[in-house]
C-alpha cells in the first residue's frame, strides 16, 4: 500500500514482418509504459502502419458528426456494448450511412440555416424602407438626380440647405436613428455625400423589388418553412441519435484502437530489419507477459528483463492500494503524483482524512445529509473521478455521524450551559431521552470548557504525532534515494528537534497540572505529582515557573521536570545536527536558519484548527436552534412560520459551510502541515499501451 | 477621587475578553488580506493549468494559520482570567 507498484524495465525486439502482430497482442495485454525512444546512428523512430491514414480519415469524419450530436466518449453511459466482430463487419457500411444520413443532414441544415441568415439580412433592410413610404423602384438613382438611401444619427436638412436649396429630403425615425432618402442634383452629390456622412450616414442598397408588404410576407413565409425544416431535420438526426449513440460510440473507440495501434511504430525505434520496443511492466506480470508475447510470435520476437543503472531507471507510478483507499487517491494526487521510489501516502490520508473531518464537523443530522446527498449523487455522475470524491464524501459523512453521537450533537448541540434541552434544540427533549445511558449528557462534550480544553490537548498531540510521522517517512525517502547520511542531515535533524519541541511543550503542560489536577483544570491524575529533578517539588511549585530558563526566571530549578530534563539533550542533538548540515550550505548565516524550529512550533498549533473550526459551526448551530425556537414558541413572538424558515435557512447555510470548511481544512492539515515533510512528487503516472473499453466489450 | 464603578478583578476579566476578541479579529483581518492576493493569483495560475489546483489549494490557505494562532491565544486569555 505504502509504495507504489514494483516495475521492471524491458526491451522487446524482433523481425519487423513481426511489428503488426506485436502491437496486437501489446495493445490486448494492455501493460506495457512504452518509453519514448532516442534515435541513432542505427535506430530511426518508424513509420506508421499504412492503414493509419486511412483510419484517422474516418475518424476525423466520425468525431466531427459526434461532436455535432453532443457525444462525450468520457460522458456517455452506454446501455449495451458491442462485439468487436459486430462492429468490424459493419463498419463500411455504418460509417457510410452516417456519412449520408447524418452528415448530409448537417450540412443540409448549415445550407438552410445560411439562407435563413440572408433572408434576415434582407428582411433588416426592407423594414425601414417600408417605414420611409416610398416605392422601392423611386428610390434608385436618375440619369440627373442622385439619391441617397440609408440610416443617419441626426437630421442633415440644414446642413444640406448650406450647399443647395435644389433637393428633397425623406426623414422617419426607426428606432434609436433616423431612415433617411435625399434626392439632389449629381452636380451637388460629393459635397451632400460628405456633410451626410457627418451625421453617420450608413448606406442601404435599395433591393430590386415591386412592393415592400408582398417581398416582406413572401420572406416571412419562406423563413417559417426554413425553420419547420431544420426543426424537422434536427429530430430526424436526434432519433437517429437515440438510435445509433452506442454504435457510433462503439466505431469510434474501435477506430481508436485501431488508430493506436497503427501508430505503435512512432514510439519505438526500427532498423532495416528489426524492432525495437522499450517500457515498463509491472514486476509480477512479467513472466506471464514474456510467455504470452514469445509463445504467439513462435518465438521470433524476444522479451528481456532490462538491468539497468539507477540513473536510467525511472519507472512510471502505478499506485497499488485497496478499494477503500483507491478513492482518496484523487485527493493525494491532486497534491502530486509520488515518484516511483516514494512513499505513496494515500493510505495515511485515507485514515486521517474521515478522522478529521468528522472531528471537525461531528454532528449526526449534518452527517447523514452529507451521506444521503453523497449516495444521490452518486447516481447522477457516473464518471470515475466523481465517483471517487463522492466516496470520500461518504466516508466523512458516517464519520461526522459517529463523532457526532460522541459529541452528542445533531443539528446543534443540545446541552449548553444551564439551559433546558427543550430551549435550545428543536429535538431536545429527543436528545435528552437518548443520552439517558450517559446521565442525558454528551459521552464527549466539546461545548464546556473541560471539553475545549482536552480537545485542545487532543489537537496538538495530534499534530506533534504527524509531524513527527512526517518526518520520519522523509528520513525514509531520503535515506532510499541519497543515503542515510543525507537523510539525518535532512530529515533526522529536524526529526530530534521536533521531538524535543514536543517534550517542551509536555514539560510546560506538565508544569500547568494538566497531567495531575482533576477535572475541569487537569486530566485527573494521569502522572505522579513529583516528576522533579532538582530537588523535591510538586506541580504545586511547578506552576510558579512553567517555562523554567536558567538566568531568566528566578528559582527555575522549580519547574524543572523530567520532560525539560529528557528534551534538553534531545535539543541539543538538533542543534549539533543542524549546524553540520547548514554551515558547509549557507555559511556562519546559517545558525540564522535554526528559528525553523518555530515554524515547526507553529504548524503544531496550526493543528488547533480542528478544534477551531468544529466549534464555530455547532455555535452557529446553537444561533439558529435558539433563534428559531425563541421565534417559533411563546414567550416570544411566537411567529411558528418565520422560527421555521430561520431554521431551515440557517441549517442550510451551516451544512454548506460544514462540507467546504472541515473539507478543505482537513486537506490543508495534510498538504501543508504533513506532506512537505516527506512528499516531493513529480512522478509520471503509468500509461500503459492499450485501453480499457467502454463501449465494446 | 471618584469611586470605581466595575471592581478590579471585573474590570481585568473584561480587558481579557476584549484581548481574546482583538486576537481573532485583527488575526483574522490580517489573514484575509494576506490571502485575497495568494488566492486571486492562485486562480490565475489554475485557469492556465487544471493542475496546479492542490498547489494553489495549498497556498492559498497557508495564511490561515495566523487565525489560529490569534484563536489559541485568545483561548489562553479566556482560561486564564477565566472569563
Amino acid at each position: 500500500m505504502l509504495k507504489p507498484e514494483s516495475m521492471v524495465k524491458v526491451s522487446i525486439v524482433g523481425p519487423r514482418d513481426q511489428f503488426e502482430s506485436v502491437s496486437e497482442i501489446l495493445y490486448r495485454l494492455n501493460l506495457v509504459h512504452i518509453e519514448d525512444p532516442v534515435e541513432d546512428e542505427y535506430f530511426k523512430l518508424g513509420e506508421p502502419f499504412e492503414r493509419a491514414s486511412m483510419i484517422s480519415r474516418s475518424l476525423v469524419q466520425l468525431r466531427s458528426i459526434l461532436s455535432y450530436l453532443k457525444l462525450d466518449p468520457e460522458k456517455f453511459v452506454p446501455k449495451r456494448r458491442f462485439r468487436e466482430e459486430e462492429v468490424k463487419a459493419e463498419l463500411d457500411r455504418k460509417l457510410e450511412e452516417y456519412r449520408t444520413e447524418i452528415g448530409a443532414r448537417i450540412d443540409r441544415i448549415k445550407e438552410l440555416q445560411e439562407r435563413l441568415k440572408a433572408l434576415e439580412d434582407e428582411l433588416r433592410v426592407i423594414e425601414p424602407l417600408k417605414v420611409l413610404g416610398i416605392p422601392p423602384r423611386l428610390l434608385k438613382d436618375y440619369r440627373t438626380i442622385r439619391a441617397f438611401v440609408g440610416f443617419v444619427k441626426a437630421d442633415p436638412t440644414p446642413k444640406i440647405q448650406n450647399i443647395t436649396s435644389d433637393f428633397e429630403i425623406f426623414l422617419k425615425s426607426y428606432g434609436k436613428e433616423y431612415v433617411v432618402a435625399v434626392f439632389v442634383r449629381i452636380e451637388h452629390a460629393d459635397d451632400v455625400f460628405r456633410v451626410l456622412q457627418e451625421v453617420g450616414f450608413r448606406e442601404v442598397t435599395v433591393p430590386d423589388i415591386e412592393d415592400y408588404d408582398t417581398r416582406i410576407s413572401e420572406i416571412r413565409s419562406e423563413i417559417s418553412s426554413l425553420q419547420d425544416e431544420i426543426k424537422r431535420l434536427e429530430s430526424e438526426i436526434e432519433e437517429l441519435k437515440s438510435r445509433e449513440a452506442e454504435l457510433m460510440l462503439a466505431i469510434e473507440e474501435y477506430l481508436s484502437m485501431e488508430l493506436e495501434k497503427s501508430e505503435l511504430p512512432l514510439r519505438s525505434l526500427v532498423s532495416k530489419y528489426a524492432f525495437v520496443i522499450v517500457g515498463y511492466i509491472p514486476a509480477k506480470r512479467f513472466d506471464e507477459f514474456k510467455s504470452t508475447v514469445e509463445s504467439e510470435t513462435n518465438g521470433r520476437v524476444t522479451v528481456e528483463k532490462l538491468d539497468e543503472k539507477k540513473e536510467e531507471f525511472d519507472p512510471p507510478t502505478l499506485l497499488k492500494n485497496p478499494p477503500y483507499v483507491k478513492d482518496f487517491e484523487v485527493l493525494s494526487t491532486t497534491f502530486a503524483i509520488p515518484k516511483y521510489h516514494e512513499i505513496d501516502p494515500t493510505v495515511i490520508v485515507s485514515i486521517f482524512f474521515p478522522l478529521f473531518f468528522g472531528l471537525m464537523l461531528g454532528d449526526i443530522g449534518y452527517g447523514a445529509l452529507i451521506t444521503v446527498i453523497a449516495l444521490y449523487l452518486k447516481r447522477i455522475f457516473k464518471t470515475e473521478g466523481w465517483q471517487k470524491l463522492l466516496n470520500v464524501a461518504l466516508y466523512s459523512g458516517i464519520s461526522s455521524i459517529i463523532f457526532g453521537f460522541i459529541y452528542g450533537e445533531c443539528f446543534g448541540p443540545f446541552v449548553v450551559g444551564e439551559y433546558e434541552p427543550t430551549r435550545v434544540h428543536f429535538l431536545g427533549g429527543i436528545l435528552y431521552q437518548l443520552y439517558a445511558f450517559n446521565h442525558h449528557h454528551p459521552i464527549f462534550d466539546r461545548v464546556e470548557e473541560f471539553g475545549v480544553k482536552a480537545l485542545l490537548f487532543v489537537t496538538l498531540v495530534t499534530g506533534m504525532f504527524k509531524l513527527l510521522w512526517g518526518f520520519a517517512l522523509g528520513f525514509r525517502n531520503v535515506a532510499v534515494e541519497h543515503g542515510i547520511k543525507e537523510a539525518v542531515l535532512e530529515k533526522g535533524c529536524w526529526f530530534i528537534g521536533v521531538l524535543g519541541l514536543t517534550f517542551i511543550i509536555f514539560g510546560f503542560s506538565y508544569n500547568l497540572g494538566i497531567f495531575t489536577a482533576p477535572p475541569p483544570e487537569g486530566f485527573g491524575k494521569l502522572l505522579p505529582d513529583n516528576l522533579y529533578i532538582l530537588g523535591s517539588y510538586t506541580v504545586e511549585d511547578g506552576k510558579a515557573v512553567p517555562l523554567p530558563i536558567p538566568g531568566m526566571v528566578k528559582g527555575w530549578q522549580a519547574g524543572v521536570n523530567i520532560f525539560y530534563a529528557i528534551a534538553l539533550p534531545l535539543i541539543i542533538i538538533w542543534f549539533i545536527i543542524f549546524l553540520k548540515a547548514e554551515i558547509p550550505k549557507m555559511g556562519a548565516m546559517g545558525v540564522v536558519m535554526a528559528v525553523e524550529l518555530l515554524t515547526w512550533f507553529g504548524q503544531i498549533l496550526s493543528y488547533a484548527r480542528l478544534l477551531a473550526i468544529g466549534l464555530s459551526s455547532v455555535y452557529f448551530a446553537f444561533v439558529f436552534n435558539y433563534l428559531g425556537l425563541k421565534i417559533a414558541f411563546p414567550p416570544g413572538m411566537a411567529l411558528l412560520p418565520l422560527g421555521i424558515i430561520i431554521l431551515i435557512l440557517g441549517h442550510t447555510i451551516n451544512l454548506i459551510l460544514g462540507i467546504l470548511d472541515p473539507g478543505l481544512q482537513s486537506l490543508r492539515l495534510h498538504y501543508v502541515e504533513f506532506f512537505t515533510k516527506f512528499f516531493e512528487g513529480g512522478g509520471r503516472l503509468y500509461k500503459p499501451f492499450g485501453r480499457i473499453k467502454k463501449f465494446l466489450e | 477621587m471618584a469611586e470605581a464603578l466595575i471592581s478590579d478583578v471585573a474590570f481585568v476579566k473584561g480587558c481579557a475578553a476584549i484581548g481574546a476578541g482583538l486576537a481573532v479579529g485583527l488575526a483574522g483581518i490580517g489573514a484575509g488580506a494576506g490571502e485575497s492576493g495568494i488566492g486571486a493569483a492562485a486562480v490565475g495560475a489554475i485557469a492556465e493549468d487544471r493542475g496546479f489546483l492542490g498547489l494553489g489549494l495549498l497556498f492559498t490557505v497557508i495564511p490561515e494559520t495566523i487565525v489560529i494562532f490569534g484563536l489559541v491565544i485568545s483561548f489562553i486569555l479566556m482560561f486564564a482570567y477565566g472569563v
